[in-house]
């Protein structure tokens, strides 16, 4: 079936990353994305051209089938697709590093979504380490919701939970 | 018509390729950029249907199409984006009067605009689709600007509505969209692009089922928080979306809420999620306990939304099963306090690993003498469901039975 994936938003606070998405900037624009349960956000950036991605990824891996346009909602997919973009716009490859947060366990004991933060978690991880993308940094588990906002120029990841306000990394 | 989860994909395909081509247009038109809020389709009922009409004038812009999905299509701006408009595209006019050449403003852009949905339909269902003239509608009610709803609907119990809320970035205009099909010539239309024979799926009548388990499911809840905390409940909102998965937590706000999730078990199998605002939360505890404690929501705060969610949820699931004819078990309830997407998020992610699209069963209910919200977002497997639907004796929904498919006391 043919499906027609969604754009990530533009205002003049930055780009706004949703669920599933990711987006590619040169300019030092920030990126953004909310709410991260379970989902993982894969924040990329080369810092002698200042080009910068994130994602906010949803599931380990894409089945065939699954539409190029759903690249944003896959570990796999996303990763690629980015550091693709990346290149394309003037990245040096092998200057890319990557920051990632998110993967929590929700729900305790209830079988409700149990270890699809983890498994999230360790496909990013092998996904990254397969494209030699060294992590530079990472916030991960837990059983807390997290934002992001993504300074791609800096490289600097502010970090922000219901319980503990920002942190950077 | 017969519907199934691919059936209501390429619909929901069609809605969002429409939406963009509209989003473009207004673009154009006011030289702004635009931004898709949101494309969904729902199953509303005619009340429904005309509470999204009960806050003030709307404009709307009419036009009945003839191939494709047949029915009517319909722009429809509230008063102030009306007006802006008219700012926009007639200089010198006074806005606080809407003359004639006002109006005719409104129709021009409204009929680009539903012809901007129909050319994205007309792509994603390969075909050609006609139009009728354009016909200006205006007034304060769903009548007002849809015409007679019996005829919309196409004289089903629950409409199959399109609807997608687009705005202009920086400016107060912004405008819905609906779509009437008719319902035959929607499936003739699908059964051509879909490549499969038109017996697979359960036909459309059977939503009546939906309707029926949207009702008893949100009265049952309603009843149980009024029984339990004393406060006046209604419910505000029932709305079955049928969304992307990914769509489910875009949907939730960020902010810190609270939140009793439950899996449950049956003929359908799924997950039910009560989330309150922590103001809402605060409410209940305070019913709910002889003392408040210092900490509203701690231990014992979160012991009492437990209890009380535990309630909803038994009450919720057995006016499913009762609708239904079947027998529905519940978890234990999962209490969580933190950001309401991220809550959801796990349950998104859950269902994505079998299905590409959801019905979400979304329901506000408010309390009229307090501040108190609860939104109820139920997800069915899509596989259960359809098969749940597809058993249903539609002569004999609804019909009561004399007890609950499960206990309601074990917590």
């Amino acid at each position: 079936m043919k499906r027609y994936g969604t754009d990530p938003t533009e205002d003049d606070d930055g780009i706004e990353i949703g669920i599933a998405e990711y987006a590619v900037t040169t300019n030092g624009t920030q990126l953004s994305t909310f709410g991260l349960g379970s989902c993982v956000a894969v924040a990329l950036y080369e810092p002698s051209s200042g080009v910068s991605a994130l994602a906010h990824v949803m599931l380990p891996r894409a089945q065939s089938g699954d539409q190029i346009e759903e690249a944003g909602k896959f570990a796999d997919t996303a990763v690629e697709a980015m550091l693709a973009e990346m290149v394309e716009r003037g990245a040096d490859r092998d200057e890319i590093r990557a920051k990632i947060v998110g993967g929590s366990e929700m729900f305790d004991f209830s079988g409700i979504a149990e270890g699809v933060g983890r498994r999230n978690i360790e496909a990013v991880e092998r996904e990254l380490e397969a494209l030699d993308v060294p992590i530079e940094a990472e916030d991960v588990g837990g059983d807390h919701g997290r934002s992001v906002e993504f300074d791609g120029e800096t490289g600097t990841l502010a970090l922000k939970t219901a319980e503990d306000g920002v942190t950077e990394l | 018509m017969r519907l199934d989860v691919n059936t209501l994909g390429t619909f929901h395909d069609m809605a969002q390729e429409g939406a963009q081509a509209a989003a473009d247009r207004l673009s154009k038109m006011t030289d702004v950029e635009t931004q898709l809020d949101v494309t969904k389709l729902n199953f509303m009922s005619k009340e429904d249907i005309r509470a999204e009409f009960d806050d003030g004038g709307y404009f709307g812009v009419r036009v009945r199409l003839a191939g494709g999905p047949g029915g009517q299509s319909i722009v429809v701006f509230d008063r102030e984006s009306a007006r802006e408009i008219v700012k926009t595209l007639v200089p010198d006019t006074d806005p606080e009067e809407f003359s004639e050449m006002d109006r005719s403003a409104i129709t021009e852009l409204g009929h680009i605009l539903n012809n901007g949905f129909i050319d994205g339909w007309a792509d994603v269902l390969e075909t050609a689709i006609d139009i009728s003239t354009p016909e200006f509608v205006e007034g304060e009610t769903a009548e007002a600007v849809i015409g007679d709803l019996e005829e919309a609907m196409g004289r089903s119990d629950l409409a199959l509505m399109f609807q997608s809320h687009i705005h202009a970035v920086g400016t107060e205009i912004s405008f819905s969209h609906y779509l009437f099909p008719n319902y035959d010539a929607m499936g003739e239309a699908l059964s051509k692009v879909t490549e499969r024979p038109r017996t697979e799926g359960f036909p459309y009548e059977k939503l009546t089922g939906f309707d029926r388990m949207v009702d008893k499911g949100a009265d049952e809840v309603a009843n149980s928080v009024t029984q339990m905390t004393g406060f006046d409940t209604a419910v505000e909102i029932r709305r079955i979306n049928f969304v992307p998965v990914e769509s489910i937590p875009r949907d939730v706000s960020d902010l810190r809420q609270v939140g009793v999730a439950f899996t449950f078990d049956g003929l359908p199998s799924g997950y039910l999620v009560f989330l309150f605002d922590e103001d809402s939360a605060r409410e209940i505890v305070d019913s709910l306990l002889p003392t408040t404690p210092e900490d509203a929501l701690g231990e014992m705060g979160e012991s009492a939304i437990k209890e009380l969610g535990n309630i909803m949820a038994s009450g919720f699931l057995d006016g499913w099963a009762n609708v239904l004819d079947t027998a529905i078990d519940m978890s234990t309830p999962n209490y969580i306090r933190d950001m309401g997407s991220a809550l959801v998020d796990p349950i998104a992610i859950e269902v994505a690993r079998n299905q590409e699209y959801a019905f979400v069963f979304d329901t506000l209910i408010r309390a009229r003498d307090r501040e108190f919200d609860c939104v109820i977002m139920a997800i069915p497997e899509e596989g259960d469901l359809e098969r749940a639907l597809g058993a249903l004796d539609i002569d004999d929904i609804g019909r009561e039975r004399e007890a609950p498919s499960f206990p309601i006391d074990e917590v």
